[in-house]
């Protein structure tokens, strides 16, 4: 019962064999080297299926963002041309495209959107890509703060872990979303007399600036509690024994250490951060038109004239956005599962 | 005796007691402050973990520290590498003060004491490599041997007995007997005077406990380090270390050579435990040569340790002069130079059985009379 295939593999084996024997040595050279911790999780992370797809999906919205001013060239629009003036001809006396779908053709891919006419498209992308920006300089900068304040209070200990541990309960315990609401004007009127027109960055450096304030306690809180865990360690105080500066002990015995929370909390934060822009600019308290931002695509698209008329303005920002959050979120889960494979979710 | 089964026979080392004193503690103490109370928190009570000892580590000589469980032995390495501050009390290192000096001060001392950690799972950084660990020590206290760093560590790799091609692994790729052989080289990086070996091989399986103190004590003798060596385990204390203090609850209260600890010890306690390590041949004719002593209870808290001797609690001799007076720690008649001793009424130095054994715990005292009475 050989079959011919048999036959060759048997055949050619010994010169298989042959030019195995040297290919095996430099791997195990290689195998000396030692795998990092870093190293076992890229290797875990790019076993996990959801997590590599999930993790295209975001580079996707990324490079989408980032390219949105040449995708918008190539395309030959731009998100802040009021098509209702330029071509009056697409739109009705009410400023509703005359088109089925909201105006979608071969022009307008994603439509236009009624009241100003502006293109769907490029103001999707626009969107896309303030959004992004804002919520991953928040990012930055609750991390940055999450990992100075956490980690020199659960090191330093003492007083100083004491004032930084009752300033996160204080913030923790303000009701954030309404917070933010609150103090959205207000934090614009301190740069901006409230007669004059706010500029955008104004807008932008706001709406950063209070979304870092009241974001960086729960990173901060868990940097806390592993630097606590970890200044217990012997091997901070071998560092110690042999006259380690704390400033070293921190760089190189406790921030490589810290590294898993960071990445897994931050990729967690990270769409947080997006839906909490974006529903700010939904109540009307964050980025205002003409900006492109996502959250308020939803708010145009929630009001009266065009719920009335068409779904198709929910349809584009609304899948959007659920893809990326779930992708996100997913690839959070693939990130945490791939540093610490032990503990079950 | 029977734990040397494992263990080749304790050897003399040349530098036997011969040595000028390295290390010298006198009157150490440390209390760990109980804070308490509502609405403003104070301090309520202390930890008397360590409370007035005297120590002396002589150069190249290995010193060991024995004790049960929380009786302050880790406390006193600790406090010994400075990782902890003294409450009061001196210790002096080559005839210099140490006791409060900052972390610039000691900077020139660093590296001549060093220390080795029980835990070989948490005594190394799990995202440094083999070397990195290794060489840390180095480059903080900016040593460059000559040939490089690398070439040093590759040496070290090599004392402690391990393959200098693991220069680029990680610790999660290592047993915790490699684990702790690392940790040797560490401390060896900086060719110190002293080791501090707290509970080196108390967390190690039996066959590796006896490769590591070999390794040890191979380390010892080719390279003339002191150790201070804290165990709880007597037979390996035994086979490791020259002179030996016992400590109960804070205090150091028989110190002497391993000879007169082991065969003529004098304290009630030393007594009780050399003969708590467990016998093989429990019902050999020899079995009943020595002597059976079973103490009942727990060590007193250290809260509130006893007044006087602090072992008057347990001591099946004790009397109103225990609780009144606190022994003092001295040479007694019929005992060796530098075998010392702080009990009032000492035991014979011998650790043969006696007449009658003193079983101390009612249950147990129980239980052999049912199996006496036919």
């Amino acid at each position: 019962m050989t079959s011919p295939i048999d036959i060759e593999g048997g055949g050619t084996s010994v010169v298989v064999d042959g030019e195995k024997e040297p290919k095996a040595k430099p791997d195990e050279a290689k195998q000396l080297e030692g795998r990092s911790p870093g190293q076992l999780m890229w290797i875990r992370f790019k076993r996990d299926r959801t997590g590599v797809i999930s993790a295209y999906v975001v580079i996707f919205f990324f490079v989408v963002g980032l390219a949105a001013p040449l995708i918008s060239k190539l395309y030959g629009k731009n998100p802040y041309t009021v098509y209702a003036d330029e071509r009056p001809e697409l739109f009705d006396s009410a400023g509703v495209p005359l088109q089925p779908n909201g105006g979608i053709s071969g022009e307008f891919w994603f439509g236009l959107e009624p009241g100003n006419g502006y293109d769907v498209f490029t103001k999707l992308l626009y969107g896309i890509r303030n959004s992004l920006m804002i919520s991953l300089a928040v990012t930055l900068a609750t991390v940055l703060t999450g990992i100075i304040l956490g980690v020199a209070a659960g090191y330093l200990g003492g007083k100083i872990d004491y004032f930084v541990s009752r300033l996160i309960d204080f913030l923790l315990a303000l009701p954030s979303q309404l917070f933010f609401i609150a103090s959205m004007p207000v934090v614009v009127s301190l740069f901006v007399s409230p007669r004059d027109e706010t500029p955008v960055y104004v807008r932008v450096v706001a709406l950063i600036s209070v979304m870092w304030v009241l974001g960086w306690m729960s990173l901060a809180r868990i940097l806390r509690g592993t630097a606590l865990a970890l200044r217990e360690r012997e091997f901070i105080e071998a560092a110690k024994v042999s006259g380690a500066p704390p400033g070293r002990i921190i760089r190189k015995e406790i921030l490589p250490n810290v590294v898993t929370p960071i990445l897994v909390q931050s990729t967690y934060m990270l769409p947080n951060f997006v839906t909490a822009e974006a529903g700010l600019s939904f109540l009307g308290v964050g980025l205002v038109e003409p900006t492109p931002d996502w959250g308020q695509m939803f708010s145009k698209a929630a009001t009266e004239l065009v719920m009335q008329n068409d779904l198709t303005y929910m349809f584009f920002p609304g899948i959007s956005m659920i893809i990326f959050i779930v992708a996100f979120n997913l690839l959070g889960d693939s990130v945490r599962d791939a540093f610490d494979p032990k503990t079950a979710r | 005796m029977k734990e040397d089964l494992v263990l080749p026979a304790p050897r003399e080392a040349a530098t036997d007691g011969a040595g000028e004193p390295l290390l010298v503690v006198e009157g150490l103490r440390k209390h760990f402050p109980i804070k308490g109370g509502f609405p403003i928190r104070r301090t309520v009570g202390a930890v008397q973990a360590v409370d007035g000892i005297d120590l002396t580590v002589r150069a190249g000589e290995s010193f060991g520290l024995v004790g049960e469980s929380g009786c302050g032995k880790s406390t006193t390495g600790r406090l010994i590498t400075r990782l902890l501050e003294p409450t009061s009390g001196t210790i002096s290192y080559r005839g210099k003060d140490i006791t409060h000096a900052g972390r610039k001060q000691l900077a020139p001392i660093r590296s001549e004491i060093q220390m080795i950690f029980q835990d070989p799972y948490s005594s190394l950084n799990p995202r440094q490599t083999v070397g990195k660990i290794i060489s840390g020590p180095m480059e903080i206290n900016g040593i460059e041997p000559t040939g490089g760093r690398e070439k040093r560590v590759r040496e070290l790799l090599e004392i402690v007995g391990l393959n200098p091609e693991h220069y680029n692994r990680f610790p999660h790729e290592f047993s915790g007997g490699q684990r702790q052989r690392i940790g040797v080289a560490r401390a060896l990086a900086l060719e110190p005077k002293l080791i501090v070996a707290d509970e080196p091989v108390s967390a190690l399986d039996v066959s590796i406990q006896a490769q590591v103190v070999n390794l040890l004590q191979k380390v010892q003798q080719e390279l003339g380090i002191a150790f201070l060596f804290i165990a709880h385990d007597l037979a390996v204390v035994r086979h490791f270390s020259q002179r030996v203090a016992v400590m109960y609850l804070g205090k150091v209260i028989e110190v002497g050579d391993r000879e007169s600890i082991y065969t003529r010890p004098r304290h009630p306690y030393t007594h009780a435990l050399l003969s708590a390590v467990p016998e093989v041949n429990l019902h050999d004719e020899e079995a009943g040569r020595r002597e059976r002593i079973r103490l009942a209870g727990d060590v007193p808290s250290p809260i509130s340790p006893p007044s006087g001797c602090r072992f008057r609690t347990r001591c099946w001799k004790a009397q109103d002069k225990c609780a009144a007076q606190e022994p003092p720690l001295v040479r007694l008649s019929g005992n060796r130079d530098g075998h010392l001793t702080a009990c009032h009424f000492p035991e014979d130095p011998t650790i043969e059985g006696r007449e009658e054994d003193i079983v101390l715990d009612p249950a147990l005292a129980a239980l052999e009379e049912d199996i006496e009475r036919p």
